[in-house]
């Protein structure tokens, strides 16, 4: 008994020691499996670490002060108004200290980010294209076939909540909904991005690992919000082709949307057969 | 006064026009809210650490569910209104309509508000919108279910939530914003217009400060908001389309996204909103307990203006994924991160105002001082929110619930605690029990911290907000333990607060009665000897020092001068 409970806080020990950050150390987020993941690890570690310092700081000070100047018999307090021109430039230095130690840095990093992965959308023939549509409570994925264009009569319209994307491979999301705000979010790869009514968004991700993920919606779209769950397949480029021909359209078509319907939760609303969009070519 | 016909028990204690009456009306609804509000929070709790399993006995499930079951509906239901109602049923009334109402035309030494008719009004219209809030609760449907941010189209009948309760919530909240506004215009006038002889700005307490500043961005967005229900409201009773497109919309041109620009052009203020009383009330109790001026107390005024300026222009760091532009992103990231320079300044000058004082640990000392603790971590893990790149993985996750908590439940619960026990004694006459003031103080804090920052620690793990079962998603199982910890905390912190109501009811009972001025204090309200008639001062006092002239090496044999008090030459 004490043996198994040495070992298992052995266990969270190490586990600990992997994920160095050090405000936030014994919970580990989801394993990050893509390609600029770790950018946003990183600005949340240097976060955490600067942080930490500052509040440390903070809460040792005040600690001295409790003990300091207590009241307590033949103690009095120092009438200073600390409005002395020392002690504005002093306090004015020091959060500016803090403006220039946190928020320039978190701010370059992520501009930097943003420019070179999250706002820098893949172009070229190797991108993988895919089409979002969630609706309440499920996601639809759209591929473009083989003529690579989108709404023909070739897309590839996988059954509900499957996503299936070759690793290594950069993929471009336009995701559009058909009734409420949804949002598209992929834990494992640190990206988010809502889906509102009207509007057509943009998002890319890549894998570096094969394996199978969650996605989920992080907008509140109604009763069944917490069940809307996709699965997210990460294959080889030749597992991923066979899958994209499987699924390719077949004649006896019917039979695959009574298989939808039957997969559709009670209470969703009738989608068009042909949902997909041209896709939206960005400036 | 010259009016001395006979007041009725109807015109004394109802229908008031007195702002110390109107004070504890609003004191008693916010309270009534924060329980209710907090015992919402309790059933959220339990869902999330015990997943469809049946509420304990002592949440009450079996009266609320059958079998004592929450469904996804009544979840949705519980956090849309714990939200609304803390926000607007709790803190609003408490800090904002009740002390607003009360220290304001105390602390700049008026008679009343400049409109005591309209404060009553006030009143009586945030009483009116808890009733219909209430009743939204009793139809078939249940209540709002839409988040308290109430996004359309979900909000909207087409989008999935065709309940009355919704429309009504849209209702009570456009009267509570109409109340909110007739309460800012009196207080701004108020504090313009009828401040004592002597009584210059700078000379105002803190807590005025906090107060006005307030009442002045409630006065500017409340409007906004009411903009936005009223058209909200239109979707969902006579057919229109501002707020709908896409599948759902029969007709062009309607659009989703302005609401969320309308809601939080209102709601970042909001957070403001909420926090400055809080600022200038800490600020001020700091000083008092400390024995010791405030630390650098114009700078501090002029950071909350600062602060009010910049609130009003970065509402965009809550649509980060919304798919705004590159441009937009940046420029809201970086007016975001602006507000750390005047919010580090004047938190500094809170710890100035400790150092080198005379620190008596009152029950009010010690939740101003958790303030700093709760406020410091809460401001900080607002970094995480500012920044683009890690708002992408953090946005609508159980972190910002926890960041959110840190700001806007725990600073506010501390600070409109600390200010319910500094100003009781003049509220009620009488003294509430220091003992109990300071155990409920540590079985707040620290479960407190448990919760929201574990629950910011859920949020990094992944677990998004607003979610019935957790553990539909394999990737949170790891966090499953963690959630059961979190609501146990919780529970614990719920029932602590029983602490509190025992000796806050108590006290108002039995309580011993108290002198005019227990803390020693300068501003204006300590001078007057309880209970303060209507009209409050006999003769109006003339100001002749600034709040803080505590240990003021000019005053001999105590360590205080009020501020109607000639300064000894």
């Amino acid at each position: 008994m004490v043996k198994n409970t040495m070992q298992l806080w052995l266990k969270k020990i190490k586990s600990k020691a992997q994920w160095t950050a050090w405000g936030i150390w014994y919970i580990d987020p989801p394993k990050d499996v893509s390609l600029d993941g770790y950018r946003i690890d990183n600005v949340i570690q240097y976060t955490d670490t600067v942080i930490t310092i500052y509040f440390s700081l903070v809460i040792l000070a005040l600690i001295f002060f409790i003990f300091k100047y207590r009241a307590r018999s033949g103690h009095t307090a120092v009438y200073d108004k600390g409005d002395s021109k020392k002690h504005v430039m002093a306090t004015i230095a020091m959060g500016l200290l803090v403006f220039f130690s946190i928020d320039v840095v978190i701010e370059t990093m992520s501009f930097r980010d943003l420019k070179e992965a999250f706002w820098n959308f893949p172009k070229g023939e190797n991108v993988l294209k895919v089409e979002v549509m969630p609706q309440q409570f499920a996601w639809n994925f759209r591929y473009a076939g083989p003529d690579g264009a989108f709404n023909t009569d070739d897309d590839v319209v996988p059954a509900l909540n499957q996503m299936h994307i070759p690793v290594n491979t950069p993929v471009l999301i336009q995701i559009a909904p058909f009734d409420v705000i949804h949002s598209f979010f992929i834990p494992n790869f640190r990206v988010k991005q809502d889906a509102t009514p009207g509007m057509v968004n943009t998002m890319w991700f890549q894998a570096v690992e094969t394996g199978n993920f969650e996605i989920a919606c992080a907008e509140l779209c109604g009763n069944g919000h917490y069940r809307m769950k996709g699965y997210l397949t990460v294959e080889s480029q030749e597992a991923f082709e066979q899958w994209l021909a499987d699924n390719a359209p077949q004649e006896d078509e019917e039979d695959e949307w009574d298989d939808w319907d039957a997969e559709v939760d009670e209470g969703n609303r009738e989608i068009p057969e042909e949902w997909g969009w041209t896709w939206k070519e960005i400036q | 006064m010259s009016e001395h016909h006979e007041q009725t028990f109807c015109s004394k204690y109802i229908f008031s026009t007195d702002h110390k009456v109107i004070a504890k009306q609003f004191l008693w609804l916010g309270l009534f809210f924060l329980a209710f509000g907090g015992f919402q929070a309790l059933l959220i709790r339990w869902q999330l650490a015990y997943p469809e399993q049946p509420l304990p006995w002592y949440l009450l499930g079996n009266l609320f569910y059958e079998g004592g079951l929450m469904t996804p509906d009544h979840y949705n239901v519980l956090f849309t209104m714990h939200g609304t109602i803390m926000i607007f049923w709790a803190i609003t009334p408490m800090l904002i309509g009740a002390f607003g109402n009360f220290i304001i035309p105390l602390q700049i030494g008026a008679p009343d508000m400049a409109f005591p008719r309209l404060n009553m009004i006030s009143f009586w219209t945030m009483f009116l919108a808890s009733i219909v809030l209430l009743a939204s609760y009793l139809l078939p449907e249940g209540a709002a279910a839409g988040g308290w941010t109430s996004y359309p189209p979900l909000s909207t009948p087409v989008g999935g939530i065709a309940g009355e309760g919704q429309t009504l919530w849209t209702l009570a909240l456009t009267l509570a914003g109409t109340s909110t506004l007739m309460g800012a215009i009196n207080y701004i006038i108020t504090v313009v217009r009828m401040r004592a002889p002597g009584m210059t700005y700078f000379k105002m307490p803190l807590s005025v400060w906090g107060l006005w500043l307030t009442s002045i961005m409630n006065a500017i967005f409340v409007p906004i908001i009411a903009a936005g229900l009223i058209l909200l409201l239109l979707d969902r009773t006579i057919g229109t389309q501002f707020f709908i497109a896409g599948g759902l919309a029969t007709v062009e041109g309607g659009d989703p996204l302005l609401y969320q620009h309308v809601f939080w052009i209102f709601g970042h203020p909001e957070v403001y909103i909420l926090i400055l009383p809080v600022w200038g009330i800490v600020s001020e109790l700091l000083s008092v307990f400390s024995r010791k001026p405030a630390f650098g107390a114009k700078v501090t005024a002029i950071c909350m203006c600062t602060i009010v300026v910049l609130s009003s222009i970065v509402w965009g760091h809550h649509m980060y994924t919304t798919g705004m532009s590159p441009l937009l992103g940046k420029a809201f990231m970086f007016l975001t991160l602006l507000i750390s320079i005047p919010s580090s300044i004047f938190f500094l000058n809170w710890l100035g105002t400790l150092w080198r004082g005379n620190l008596h640990f009152d029950p009010p000392m010690l939740f101003a001082m958790g303030v700093i603790w709760v406020f410091g971590l809460g401001g900080l893990t607002g970094l995480y929110n500012a920044t683009v790149t890690s708002d992408i993985y953090l946005h609508d996750t159980m972190f910002v619930v926890g960041h959110f908590h840190y700001t806007m439940a725990a600073s506010v619960l501390f600070g409109g605690l600390a200010a319910i026990y500094f100003w009781f004694p003049k509220m009620f006459n009488k003294k509430m029990n220091p003992l109990l003031g300071k155990i409920h103080f540590w079985v707040s804090f620290i479960p407190l911290n448990y919760v929201f920052f574990n629950m910011m620690v859920t949020g990094y793990a992944g677990q998004h907000r607003r979610l019935y079962n957790p553990s539909e998603y394999e990737f949170l199982a790891p966090i499953s333990d963690l959630n059961i910890s979190i609501t146990t905390f919780a529970i614990i912190l719920g029932f602590s607060q029983l602490i509190f109501a025992y000796n806050f009811i108590n006290s108002i009972i039995n309580g011993e009665k108290a002198e005019a001025n227990p803390w020693k204090a300068n501003t204006l309200e300590w001078t007057l000897e309880g209970p303060i008639p209507h009209g409050n001062f006999a003769t109006t006092p003339t100001v002749y020092n600034g709040p803080h002239e505590y240990s003021n090496p000019a005053v001999k044999d105590r360590d205080w001068i009020a501020q109607s008090e000639p300064m000894p030459t």
